[in-house]
Protein backbone atom coordinates (compact mmCIF):
# COMPACT_ATOMS: atom_id res chain seq x y z
CA UNK A 1 0.00 0.00 0.00
CA UNK A 2 2.57 2.26 0.88
CA UNK A 3 4.96 1.47 -2.08
CA UNK A 4 1.63 1.78 -4.39
CA UNK A 5 1.67 5.36 -2.73
CA UNK A 6 5.12 6.32 -3.24
CA UNK A 7 5.36 4.82 -7.04
CA UNK A 8 3.89 6.71 -10.16
CA UNK A 9 2.07 9.63 -9.14
CA UNK A 10 -1.76 9.24 -9.80
CA UNK A 11 -4.00 12.13 -11.45
CA UNK A 12 -6.59 12.26 -8.70
CA UNK A 13 -9.45 14.04 -9.11
CA UNK A 14 -8.73 13.98 -13.12
CA UNK A 15 -11.15 12.69 -15.64
CA UNK A 16 -10.24 11.35 -18.70
CA UNK A 17 -9.28 13.33 -21.97
CA UNK A 18 -11.23 16.24 -23.19
CA UNK A 19 -11.42 14.45 -26.61
CA UNK A 20 -12.90 11.57 -24.50
CA UNK A 21 -16.82 11.93 -25.65
CA UNK A 22 -15.38 12.15 -29.37
CA UNK A 23 -13.94 8.85 -29.75
CA UNK A 24 -16.93 6.25 -30.30
CA UNK A 25 -18.60 9.32 -33.33
CA UNK A 26 -14.47 9.35 -34.33
CA UNK A 27 -14.12 5.09 -34.69
CA UNK A 28 -17.24 5.23 -36.62
CA UNK A 29 -15.59 7.78 -39.43
CA UNK A 30 -12.80 5.68 -39.20
CA UNK A 31 -14.43 2.32 -39.85
CA UNK A 32 -16.25 4.44 -42.64
CA UNK A 33 -12.81 5.14 -44.25
CA UNK A 34 -12.28 1.81 -44.06
CA UNK A 35 -13.74 1.77 -48.00
CA UNK A 36 -10.31 2.83 -48.66
CA UNK A 37 -8.62 0.11 -48.46
CA UNK A 38 -6.95 -0.76 -51.40
CA UNK A 39 -8.77 -3.48 -51.24
CA UNK A 40 -10.84 -5.17 -54.29
CA UNK A 41 -13.70 -6.83 -53.18
CA UNK A 42 -14.90 -9.20 -55.96
CA UNK A 43 -17.55 -10.81 -54.25
CA UNK A 44 -18.75 -8.50 -51.50
CA UNK A 45 -18.71 -10.94 -48.68
CA UNK A 46 -17.12 -8.04 -45.99
CA UNK A 47 -19.43 -6.39 -43.63
CA UNK A 48 -20.27 -3.30 -43.19
CA UNK A 49 -17.54 -2.11 -41.19
CA UNK A 50 -18.96 1.61 -39.81
CA UNK A 51 -22.46 -0.30 -39.00
CA UNK A 52 -20.98 -2.86 -36.84
CA UNK A 53 -19.24 -0.22 -34.74
CA UNK A 54 -22.19 2.05 -34.18
CA UNK A 55 -24.49 -0.96 -33.04
CA UNK A 56 -21.60 -2.32 -31.33
CA UNK A 57 -21.08 0.98 -29.41
CA UNK A 58 -24.67 1.27 -28.59
CA UNK A 59 -25.08 -1.52 -26.98
CA UNK A 60 -22.20 -1.39 -25.31
CA UNK A 61 -23.12 1.92 -23.29
CA UNK A 62 -26.27 4.04 -23.29
CA UNK A 63 -24.67 7.25 -24.57
CA UNK A 64 -21.72 7.11 -26.63
CA UNK A 65 -22.70 9.95 -28.93
CA UNK A 66 -26.24 11.47 -29.06
CA UNK A 67 -28.53 10.02 -30.48
CA UNK A 68 -29.08 12.34 -33.51
CA UNK A 69 -25.11 12.19 -34.19
CA UNK A 70 -26.16 8.78 -36.05
CA UNK A 71 -27.44 11.06 -39.24
CA UNK A 72 -24.77 13.19 -39.96
CA UNK A 73 -22.18 9.94 -39.08
CA UNK A 74 -24.84 7.75 -41.56
CA UNK A 75 -23.83 10.44 -44.62
CA UNK A 76 -20.92 10.25 -43.92
CA UNK A 77 -20.55 6.66 -44.14
CA UNK A 78 -22.88 6.86 -47.90
CA UNK A 79 -20.22 9.44 -48.70
CA UNK A 80 -17.09 7.34 -48.74
CA UNK A 81 -18.99 4.05 -49.56
CA UNK A 82 -20.65 5.09 -52.35
CA UNK A 83 -23.68 3.82 -51.44
CA UNK A 84 -27.26 5.84 -52.51
CA UNK A 85 -26.65 9.07 -50.35
CA UNK A 86 -29.64 8.70 -47.61
CA UNK A 87 -29.31 5.11 -47.11
CA UNK A 88 -27.40 5.16 -44.35
CA UNK A 89 -28.80 7.93 -42.86
CA UNK A 90 -31.89 6.65 -42.41
CA UNK A 91 -30.80 3.03 -41.52
CA UNK A 92 -28.84 3.97 -38.74
CA UNK A 93 -30.96 6.74 -37.45
CA UNK A 94 -33.56 3.81 -37.35
CA UNK A 95 -30.95 1.25 -35.69
CA UNK A 96 -30.42 3.67 -32.96
CA UNK A 97 -33.74 4.13 -32.45
CA UNK A 98 -34.80 0.66 -32.57
CA UNK A 99 -31.83 0.30 -29.62
CA UNK A 100 -33.27 2.85 -27.23
CA UNK A 101 -37.06 1.06 -27.64
CA UNK A 102 -35.34 -2.06 -26.72
CA UNK A 103 -33.37 -0.52 -24.08
CA UNK A 104 -36.86 0.18 -22.58
CA UNK A 105 -38.25 -3.22 -23.02
CA UNK A 106 -35.42 -5.93 -22.14
CA UNK A 107 -35.29 -6.81 -18.34
CA UNK A 108 -32.07 -7.95 -18.07
CA UNK A 109 -28.95 -8.10 -20.32
CA UNK A 110 -26.26 -10.44 -21.60
CA UNK A 111 -23.91 -11.27 -24.49
CA UNK A 112 -26.61 -13.49 -25.82
CA UNK A 113 -28.90 -10.76 -25.96
CA UNK A 114 -26.98 -8.35 -27.20
CA UNK A 115 -25.71 -10.55 -29.81
CA UNK A 116 -29.30 -11.56 -31.37
CA UNK A 117 -30.42 -8.03 -31.01
CA UNK A 118 -27.37 -7.39 -33.28
CA UNK A 119 -28.28 -9.93 -35.50
CA UNK A 120 -31.85 -8.82 -35.95
CA UNK A 121 -30.36 -5.10 -36.71
CA UNK A 122 -27.68 -6.77 -39.27
CA UNK A 123 -30.61 -8.63 -41.29
CA UNK A 124 -33.20 -5.91 -41.09
CA UNK A 125 -30.59 -3.26 -42.58
CA UNK A 126 -29.06 -5.90 -45.12
CA UNK A 127 -32.77 -6.46 -46.38
CA UNK A 128 -33.15 -2.58 -46.65
CA UNK A 129 -29.81 -2.21 -48.56
CA UNK A 130 -31.02 -5.04 -50.58
CA UNK A 131 -34.02 -3.32 -51.35
CA UNK A 132 -31.96 0.15 -52.15
CA UNK A 133 -29.75 -1.95 -54.83
CA UNK A 134 -32.84 -3.52 -56.24
CA UNK A 135 -34.73 -0.22 -56.62
CA UNK A 136 -31.35 1.11 -58.06
CA UNK A 137 -31.50 -1.29 -60.95
CA UNK A 138 -29.51 -3.77 -59.42
CA UNK A 139 -31.84 -6.84 -58.65
CA UNK A 140 -29.53 -8.95 -57.15
CA UNK A 141 -31.46 -12.27 -55.70
CA UNK A 142 -32.39 -12.75 -51.96
CA UNK A 143 -29.85 -15.94 -51.69
CA UNK A 144 -26.87 -13.85 -52.50
CA UNK A 145 -27.31 -11.78 -49.75
CA UNK A 146 -26.90 -14.87 -47.55
CA UNK A 147 -22.90 -14.82 -47.16
CA UNK A 148 -22.25 -11.62 -46.13
CA UNK A 149 -24.91 -11.64 -43.79
CA UNK A 150 -23.55 -14.64 -41.93
CA UNK A 151 -20.40 -12.73 -42.14
CA UNK A 152 -21.41 -9.68 -41.11
CA UNK A 153 -23.27 -11.37 -38.00
CA UNK A 154 -20.32 -13.33 -36.24
CA UNK A 155 -18.12 -10.42 -37.13
CA UNK A 156 -20.27 -8.43 -34.42
CA UNK A 157 -18.38 -10.25 -31.44
CA UNK A 158 -15.35 -9.13 -32.91
CA UNK A 159 -16.52 -5.17 -33.34
CA UNK A 160 -18.20 -5.52 -29.81
CA UNK A 161 -14.93 -6.56 -28.41
CA UNK A 162 -12.67 -3.99 -30.40
CA UNK A 163 -15.59 -1.59 -29.33
CA UNK A 164 -15.14 -2.45 -25.47
CA UNK A 165 -11.40 -1.99 -25.47
CA UNK A 166 -11.45 1.16 -27.40
CA UNK A 167 -13.52 2.48 -24.22
CA UNK A 168 -11.35 0.82 -21.60
CA UNK A 169 -8.81 3.08 -23.58
CA UNK A 170 -10.51 6.09 -23.84
CA UNK A 171 -11.84 6.31 -20.15
CA UNK A 172 -8.33 5.37 -18.65
CA UNK A 173 -6.83 8.10 -16.57
CA UNK B 1 -31.18 1.95 -19.24
CA UNK B 2 -29.61 5.15 -18.27
CA UNK B 3 -31.93 7.13 -20.51
CA UNK B 4 -34.93 5.61 -20.60
CA UNK B 5 -36.32 7.14 -17.23
CA UNK B 6 -34.59 10.21 -16.29
CA UNK B 7 -36.41 10.65 -13.03
CA UNK B 8 -38.14 13.61 -12.02
CA UNK B 9 -35.89 16.18 -13.79
CA UNK B 10 -37.58 18.22 -16.49
CA UNK B 11 -34.96 19.41 -18.18
CA UNK B 12 -33.70 15.39 -18.26
CA UNK B 13 -37.74 14.94 -19.48
CA UNK B 14 -37.44 17.06 -22.16
CA UNK B 15 -33.46 16.11 -23.45
CA UNK B 16 -34.91 12.96 -24.19
CA UNK B 17 -38.14 13.49 -25.89
CA UNK B 18 -35.71 16.01 -28.48
CA UNK B 19 -33.73 13.70 -28.63
CA UNK B 20 -36.20 11.01 -29.86
CA UNK B 21 -37.85 14.13 -31.89
CA UNK B 22 -34.42 14.49 -33.36
CA UNK B 23 -33.42 10.66 -34.30
CA UNK B 24 -36.95 10.57 -36.05
CA UNK B 25 -36.26 13.53 -38.13
CA UNK B 26 -32.74 11.74 -38.86
CA UNK B 27 -34.91 8.98 -40.46
CA UNK B 28 -36.71 11.20 -42.40
CA UNK B 29 -34.06 13.37 -43.76
CA UNK B 30 -32.78 10.49 -44.74
CA UNK B 31 -35.68 8.49 -46.34
CA UNK B 32 -35.65 11.90 -48.42
CA UNK B 33 -32.43 11.88 -49.18
CA UNK B 34 -32.22 8.06 -50.37
CA UNK B 35 -35.65 8.96 -52.64
CA UNK B 36 -33.66 12.17 -54.80
CA UNK B 37 -30.92 9.50 -54.97
CA UNK B 38 -32.79 7.48 -56.06
CA UNK B 39 -34.82 9.29 -58.48
CA UNK B 40 -32.21 10.92 -59.89
CA UNK B 41 -28.92 9.74 -59.64
CA UNK B 42 -26.85 12.60 -60.78
CA UNK B 43 -28.46 14.94 -57.90
CA UNK B 44 -25.32 14.93 -55.22
CA UNK B 45 -22.54 14.52 -57.84
CA UNK B 46 -20.01 17.18 -56.43
CA UNK B 47 -20.35 15.89 -52.87
CA UNK B 48 -19.83 12.57 -53.78
CA UNK B 49 -17.26 13.62 -55.68
CA UNK B 50 -15.43 15.48 -53.50
CA UNK B 51 -15.52 11.67 -50.65
CA UNK B 52 -14.49 10.05 -53.86
CA UNK B 53 -11.31 12.34 -54.12
CA UNK B 54 -10.83 11.50 -50.30
CA UNK B 55 -11.62 7.65 -50.50
CA UNK B 56 -9.02 7.66 -53.53
CA UNK B 57 -6.42 9.48 -52.44
CA UNK B 58 -6.06 7.30 -49.35
CA UNK B 59 -6.15 4.30 -51.70
CA UNK B 60 -4.01 5.40 -53.56
CA UNK B 61 -1.21 5.74 -51.36
CA UNK B 62 -1.71 2.54 -49.34
CA UNK B 63 -2.04 0.65 -52.67
CA UNK B 64 1.52 2.09 -53.40
CA UNK B 65 2.75 0.67 -50.19
CA UNK B 66 0.90 -3.12 -50.42
CA UNK B 67 1.87 -3.17 -53.90
CA UNK B 68 5.68 -2.70 -53.22
CA UNK B 69 5.41 -5.19 -50.25
CA UNK B 70 3.70 -8.03 -52.59
CA UNK B 71 5.81 -6.86 -55.43
CA UNK B 72 9.07 -7.78 -53.24
CA UNK B 73 7.49 -11.21 -52.51
CA UNK B 74 6.73 -12.22 -55.70
CA UNK B 75 10.01 -11.08 -56.79
CA UNK B 76 11.76 -13.01 -54.11
CA UNK B 77 9.42 -16.29 -55.28
CA UNK B 78 10.40 -15.88 -58.75
CA UNK B 79 14.10 -16.05 -58.19
CA UNK B 80 13.32 -18.69 -56.04
CA UNK B 81 12.24 -21.16 -59.60
CA UNK B 82 13.66 -19.02 -61.98
CA UNK B 83 15.24 -22.36 -64.27
CA UNK B 84 11.38 -23.59 -64.38
CA UNK B 85 10.06 -20.39 -65.12
CA UNK B 86 12.71 -19.93 -67.85
CA UNK B 87 11.77 -22.92 -69.52
CA UNK B 88 7.82 -22.48 -69.13
CA UNK B 89 8.44 -19.38 -70.82
CA UNK B 90 10.61 -20.25 -73.59
CA UNK B 91 8.09 -22.94 -74.58
CA UNK B 92 5.21 -19.86 -74.29
CA UNK B 93 7.30 -17.57 -76.55
CA UNK B 94 7.50 -20.75 -79.63
CA UNK B 95 3.76 -20.78 -79.38
CA UNK B 96 3.33 -17.26 -79.13
CA UNK B 97 5.45 -16.74 -81.95
CA UNK B 98 3.19 -18.70 -84.08
CA UNK B 99 -0.17 -16.91 -82.71
CA UNK B 100 1.71 -13.84 -84.08
CA UNK B 101 2.28 -14.79 -87.16
CA UNK B 102 -1.18 -16.39 -88.04
CA UNK B 103 -2.56 -13.01 -86.66
CA UNK B 104 -0.69 -10.90 -89.06
CA UNK B 105 -1.71 -12.60 -91.93
CA UNK B 106 -5.02 -12.37 -90.38
CA UNK B 107 -4.80 -8.54 -89.69
CA UNK B 108 -3.84 -7.96 -93.50
CA UNK B 109 -6.51 -9.96 -94.57
CA UNK B 110 -9.11 -7.81 -92.39
CA UNK B 111 -7.05 -4.92 -93.62
CA UNK B 112 -7.60 -5.95 -97.19
CA UNK B 113 -11.87 -6.30 -96.51
CA UNK B 114 -12.26 -3.37 -94.93
CA UNK B 115 -10.54 -1.74 -97.87
CA UNK B 116 -12.60 -3.06 -100.30
CA UNK B 117 -15.70 -2.05 -98.37
CA UNK B 118 -14.74 1.15 -97.49
CA UNK B 119 -15.24 0.88 -93.67
CA UNK B 120 -13.22 4.05 -91.93
CA UNK B 121 -11.75 2.95 -88.44
CA UNK B 122 -12.65 5.94 -86.16
CA UNK B 123 -9.33 5.35 -83.96
CA UNK B 124 -10.02 6.07 -80.44
CA UNK B 125 -7.47 7.00 -77.71
CA UNK B 126 -7.07 6.82 -74.24
CA UNK B 127 -8.43 9.54 -72.60
CA UNK B 128 -6.20 8.57 -69.62
CA UNK B 129 -4.65 5.47 -67.59
CA UNK B 130 -5.18 5.00 -64.06
CA UNK B 131 -5.32 2.19 -61.61
CA UNK B 132 -7.32 0.25 -59.83
CA UNK B 133 -7.26 0.97 -56.25
CA UNK B 134 -10.29 0.34 -53.84
CA UNK B 135 -13.83 -1.28 -54.58
CA UNK B 136 -16.99 -1.32 -52.37
CA UNK B 137 -17.07 -4.01 -49.84
CA UNK B 138 -20.21 -4.79 -48.46
CA UNK B 139 -22.96 -3.98 -50.85
CA UNK B 140 -24.61 -5.90 -53.47
CA UNK B 141 -23.56 -3.08 -55.61
CA UNK B 142 -20.09 -3.78 -57.75
CA UNK B 143 -18.08 -0.69 -57.77
CA UNK B 144 -14.19 -0.14 -58.15
CA UNK B 145 -12.54 3.01 -57.37
CA UNK B 146 -9.96 3.96 -60.37
CA UNK B 147 -7.04 6.73 -59.51
CA UNK B 148 -7.75 9.37 -62.70
CA UNK B 149 -10.62 11.73 -62.39
CA UNK B 150 -12.22 14.81 -63.97
CA UNK B 151 -8.81 16.52 -64.29
CA UNK B 152 -7.47 13.75 -65.91
CA UNK B 153 -10.28 14.58 -69.12
CA UNK B 154 -12.52 11.90 -67.63
CA UNK B 155 -16.35 11.94 -67.52
CA UNK B 156 -19.22 10.09 -66.70
CA UNK B 157 -20.16 7.38 -68.89
CA UNK B 158 -16.91 6.82 -69.99
CA UNK B 159 -15.91 3.03 -70.97
CA UNK B 160 -13.17 1.47 -68.57
CA UNK B 161 -10.83 -1.34 -69.85
CA UNK B 162 -8.04 -2.91 -68.95
CA UNK B 163 -5.38 -4.89 -71.07
CA UNK B 164 -7.32 -8.14 -70.18
CA UNK B 165 -10.75 -7.10 -71.09
CA UNK B 166 -13.90 -4.81 -70.32
CA UNK B 167 -13.91 -2.92 -66.63
CA UNK B 168 -16.62 -1.48 -66.31
CA UNK B 169 -18.12 2.20 -66.86
CA UNK B 170 -17.33 5.57 -64.86
CA UNK B 171 -20.43 6.36 -62.71
CA UNK B 172 -18.71 9.05 -59.81
CA UNK B 173 -16.69 11.42 -60.70
CA UNK B 174 -13.84 13.24 -58.78
CA UNK B 175 -11.04 15.41 -59.85
CA UNK B 176 -8.59 12.79 -59.43
CA UNK B 177 -10.12 9.44 -58.58
CA UNK B 178 -13.29 7.83 -60.12
CA UNK B 179 -16.12 5.60 -59.15
CA UNK B 180 -16.41 2.50 -61.63
CA UNK B 181 -19.21 0.15 -62.09
CA UNK B 182 -17.57 -3.09 -62.92
CA UNK B 183 -19.15 -5.21 -65.31
CA UNK B 184 -19.80 -7.72 -62.65
CA UNK B 185 -22.55 -5.25 -61.26
CA UNK B 186 -26.38 -6.52 -61.64
CA UNK B 187 -26.80 -3.04 -63.22
CA UNK B 188 -24.44 -3.24 -65.70
CA UNK B 189 -25.44 -4.40 -68.94
CA UNK B 190 -23.23 -5.10 -71.89
CA UNK B 191 -24.04 -5.53 -75.12
CA UNK B 192 -21.55 -8.81 -76.38
CA UNK B 193 -21.14 -11.50 -78.84
CA UNK B 194 -19.71 -14.64 -78.71
CA UNK B 195 -16.12 -14.80 -80.05
CA UNK B 196 -16.92 -18.16 -81.87
CA UNK B 197 -19.43 -17.90 -84.29
CA UNK B 198 -20.51 -14.20 -83.54
CA UNK B 199 -23.85 -14.69 -82.25
CA UNK B 200 -25.18 -11.33 -80.13
CA UNK B 201 -25.36 -11.83 -76.85
CA UNK B 202 -26.19 -9.99 -73.55
CA UNK B 203 -23.89 -10.20 -70.60
CA UNK B 204 -25.32 -8.49 -67.41
CA UNK B 205 -23.66 -8.73 -64.30
CA UNK B 206 -24.97 -11.13 -61.48
CA UNK B 207 -23.42 -8.66 -58.29
CA UNK B 208 -21.12 -11.97 -57.14
CA UNK B 209 -18.13 -10.97 -59.45
CA UNK B 210 -19.77 -13.45 -61.83
CA UNK B 211 -22.09 -12.30 -65.58
CA UNK B 212 -24.53 -13.79 -66.89
CA UNK B 213 -24.41 -14.68 -70.53
CA UNK B 214 -27.86 -14.86 -72.41
CA UNK B 215 -28.32 -15.05 -76.07
CA UNK B 216 -30.45 -12.17 -77.59
CA UNK B 217 -32.08 -14.88 -79.57
CA UNK B 218 -34.22 -17.44 -77.81
CA UNK B 219 -33.42 -21.11 -78.84
CA UNK B 220 -30.55 -23.59 -78.50
CA UNK B 221 -28.14 -22.51 -75.63
CA UNK B 222 -25.21 -21.50 -78.06
CA UNK B 223 -22.27 -21.43 -74.77
CA UNK B 224 -19.72 -23.64 -74.64
CA UNK B 225 -17.46 -23.78 -71.45
CA UNK B 226 -14.37 -22.08 -72.09
CA UNK B 227 -16.52 -19.20 -74.86
CA UNK B 228 -14.92 -16.29 -74.76
CA UNK B 229 -17.67 -13.46 -74.71
CA UNK B 230 -16.27 -9.92 -76.81
CA UNK B 231 -18.35 -6.47 -76.46
CA UNK B 232 -20.39 -5.89 -79.77
CA UNK B 233 -20.46 -2.16 -79.39
CA UNK B 234 -23.99 -2.10 -80.18
CA UNK B 235 -25.40 0.93 -78.09
CA UNK B 236 -22.58 2.81 -79.08
CA UNK B 237 -20.68 3.01 -75.54
CA UNK B 238 -18.55 0.16 -75.53
CA UNK B 239 -16.03 0.02 -78.22
CA UNK B 240 -16.65 -3.25 -79.64
CA UNK B 241 -14.26 -6.42 -80.00
CA UNK B 242 -13.28 -5.58 -76.27
CA UNK B 243 -13.05 -9.51 -74.60
CA UNK B 244 -15.55 -9.26 -71.55
CA UNK B 245 -15.94 -12.56 -69.87
CA UNK B 246 -15.35 -16.60 -70.22
CA UNK B 247 -17.90 -18.95 -69.34
CA UNK B 248 -17.67 -21.35 -66.89
CA UNK B 249 -21.39 -22.86 -65.85
CA UNK B 250 -24.42 -23.29 -68.70
CA UNK B 251 -27.55 -23.13 -66.98
CA UNK B 252 -31.17 -23.47 -68.83
CA UNK B 253 -30.81 -20.63 -71.16
CA UNK B 254 -27.46 -19.40 -71.09
CA UNK B 255 -24.32 -19.55 -68.97
CA UNK B 256 -22.51 -17.84 -66.06
CA UNK B 257 -18.86 -16.64 -67.30
CA UNK B 258 -16.27 -14.78 -65.15
CA UNK B 259 -15.16 -11.26 -66.42
CA UNK B 260 -11.58 -11.27 -68.21
CA UNK B 261 -10.69 -8.28 -66.56
CA UNK B 262 -10.31 -9.31 -62.63
CA UNK B 263 -10.75 -6.03 -61.21
CA UNK B 264 -8.78 -7.73 -58.09
CA UNK B 265 -5.59 -7.89 -59.86
CA UNK B 266 -5.91 -5.77 -63.18
CA UNK B 267 -2.98 -2.83 -62.14
CA UNK B 268 -3.63 -0.32 -64.84
CA UNK B 269 -6.84 0.50 -66.89
CA UNK B 270 -7.44 2.97 -69.29
CA UNK B 271 -10.78 5.01 -70.20
CA UNK B 272 -11.80 5.81 -73.65
CA UNK B 273 -14.32 8.15 -74.83
CA UNK B 274 -17.61 6.20 -75.78
CA UNK B 275 -17.48 4.72 -78.95
CA UNK B 276 -20.35 6.74 -80.66
CA UNK B 277 -21.10 9.41 -78.64
CA UNK B 278 -24.11 10.24 -81.44
CA UNK B 279 -25.36 6.95 -81.54
CA UNK B 280 -25.64 6.87 -77.68
CA UNK B 281 -27.94 10.42 -78.13
CA UNK B 282 -29.74 9.54 -80.65
CA UNK B 283 -31.08 5.95 -78.61
CA UNK B 284 -31.63 7.94 -75.66
CA UNK B 285 -33.68 10.27 -77.38
CA UNK B 286 -35.16 7.51 -79.00
CA UNK B 287 -35.88 6.27 -75.06
CA UNK B 288 -37.25 9.62 -74.03
CA UNK B 289 -39.17 10.10 -76.86
CA UNK B 290 -40.74 6.79 -76.24
CA UNK B 291 -41.10 7.02 -72.33
CA UNK B 292 -42.37 10.50 -71.52
CA UNK B 293 -41.50 10.59 -68.05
Amino acid sequence: MVRSALGAPRKIGEGPPSYAPYIPALTVVAASLMSALPIVSVSGWYPDFAFLVLISWRLHRADPFPAWWAAPLGLINDLFTGSPLGFSVASWCAAILALDLADRRTMWRDYWIEWVLAAVLIVIEQWFEWRVAAWSGADVPLVQMAPPLVIAILMFPVAAWLVSRIDRWRLAR
Amino acid sequence: MATARPGSSRKAQYGLFFGLIAVIAGIIVGLVLLAVSLVSPTSFERLRGGALDITGEIAGSLHAVTATASGLASGATDYWDAARQNGALKRERHRMLERMIEAKAILQENRQLKAALGLRDESKSAVAAGRIVGSSFSSPRRFAILSIGGADGLQIGMPVRSAEGLVGRVIDLGQHSSRVLLVSDRASIVPARLLRGGQPVIAQGRGDGTIDVRPLEVGRNPFKRGDIIITSGTGGLYPPLVPVAKVVKLDDDGAVAIPLADPATTSFAIAEPPFEPKAEEASAKADSAADPR
